[in-house]
């Protein structure tokens, strides 16, 4: 137990520092648990982030008032690859889609030809049908980024914001999703 | 008109078959029992979830540890040696202890004091197999599962608070999908629905088919974590029994179906 007293320390001090002044989710006694999980589990749930609170807090409906300026700082967080395309290489799309441990797009949408889509989101069959307009591009690109922006404390991961791919990354699903000679588009999604 | 309308029964009888066959399809209980029947048949009525109790109660009543003491005497809260559904009663707070604790808490606790072992020398297998065992006595017994001691309902509260956290890279949290998303799919299985579906929390400890595991419910919550890329509460810990009472607790009034047979 002792051994967690600095770490949680170095914690609050690191907030204090990064000014984080939203409201916390995490009381005294919640903490007290959650450390009584063992260390790494603390160290990961102890450094919730403000606006996981807020989600926390609201049970993931968040009120009016609430709403409007949290979008505005998950628009803030969303970041473009350093050549400014939207649209990478579908090629490389293709595995990110795909794997498990990498998008794990496939386990919650339909729409892929290489495996069988879940329901938890909407179906993305045929998702470049919707062109690729410029527009397109940069919604689908952002909603991958952080999809908080448009649909705040939804289940789907924040892929840029949380680090889980880079911005290039990100560009290879958008043209996986929209480039015409993509297998997505041309294929047959697999439907269970 | 006589064949319009036998057409338009055939037809509407045909629709019916393929909605219902789309049904079974569908339904994760159904596949499971069909699945234990194949089993049944094919090992000539052993289930392996038998062998578990088998196993269980062998460990359960033979003299061990460094006390040379069997465990008939432990108190899973009906008194010394009553072990009929007790499963449904747990996580409840013991006077001895003078804490809240699941079935693999428990059965830990009696280890160390009847039979003398360190907590670190208690065989995971061991507890899972005798977890099996107490299921076995409390099956088709019901969930009565109700927070009264003030640590009881301390402990349910801060299991509904952790139900309810988002954290982690990929913003997990148990509500999330077991409350906003229940009944769709993110791989094979719908989500339970683990505030209304009494059933959710009612079948723990199971054995898995589609991977051969004995699992207790502390173990499903750790791969729920774990799925999700985060790191898993200890075993045997408060955020594992707090979150097992808020949800044992929102199954009270179930029927248990123990041991657990699922994909």
């Amino acid at each position: 137990m002792r051994r967690l007293y600095l770490p949680t320390l170095l914690l609050m001090l690191l907030g204090l520092a990064s000014g984080q002044t939203g409201q916390s989710y995490i009381n005294a006694e919640l903490q007290r648990l959650i450390q009584a999980g063992g260390q790494s589990y603390a160290n990961t749930l102890l450094r919730q982030a403000p606006d996981q609170a807020l989600c926390s807090i609201h049970r993931n409906k968040l009120p009016a008032e609430v709403l409007g300026p949290f979008i505005e700082e998950q628009r803030k967080s969303i970041k473009y690859p350093a050549d400014g395309k939207l649209m990478g290489d579908w090629k490389q799309g293709e595995p990110i889609f795909n794997t498990l441990a990498r998008g794990n797009c496939f386990s919650c949408h339909v729409g892929s030809p290489l495996n069988i889509g879940g329901n938890v989101g909407p179906s993305l069959e045929k998702y470049g049908q919707r062109g690729t307009s410029e527009a397109m591009q940069k919604y689908t690109y952002e909603v991958i980024y952080n999809t908080w922006a448009y649909f705040p404390c939804t289940v789907m991961y924040r892929f840029g914001h949380g680090g889980l791919l880079k911005p290039e990354e990100i560009a290879h699903v958008v043209a996986y999703l929209l480039d015409p000679a993509s297998d997505f588009n041309t294929k047959p999604a697999l439907k269970r | 008109m006589g064949r319009f309308w036998r057409l338009v029964g055939a037809a509407v009888l045909a629709l019916f078959s393929l909605l219902a066959l789309a049904q079974e399809e569908e339904d994760p209980v159904k596949e499971a029992e069909k699945q234990k029947k194949q089993l049944l048949e094919q090992s000539g009525g052993v289930l392996p979830s038998d062998l578990f109790v088998a196993q269980g109660e062998q460990l359960f009543k033979t003299k061990r540890g460094p006390k040379n003491a069997s465990l008939e005497a432990c108190d899973f809260g009906r008194g010394p040696g009553k072990l009929e559904g007790v499963v449904g009663r747990l996580p409840r707070y013991f006077f001895d202890t003078r804490k809240v604790e699941d079935l693999d808490s428990r059965i830990r606790t009696c280890m160390v004091r009847l039979q003398g072992f360190q907590p670190q020398e208690i065989r995971r297998s061991e507890v899972v197999a005798i977890a099996f065992y107490l299921a076995s006595l409390s099956n088709e017994q019901p969930v009565t599962v109700r927070p009264l001691m003030p640590q009881e309902k301390k402990l349910y509260e801060l299991g509904e608070q952790l139900f309810y956290l988002r954290a982690g890279p990929r913003d997990m949290g148990c509500a999330t999908c077991h409350v906003t998303y229940v009944g769709k799919r993110a791989g094979v299985l719908p989500y339970s629905d683990i505030l209304k579906d009494k059933r959710a929390a009612s079948h723990w400890p199971a054995f898995r088919y589609s991977n051969d595991q004995a699992w207790t419910m502390a173990d499903r919550i750790r791969a729920c974590y774990a799925n999700l890329g985060m790191p898993a509460p200890d075993l045997y810990s408060e955020p594992i029994i707090a979150l097992t009472l808020f949800m044992n607790t929102q199954a009270r009034g179930a029927r248990m179906d123990l041991p657990g047979f699922i994909r």
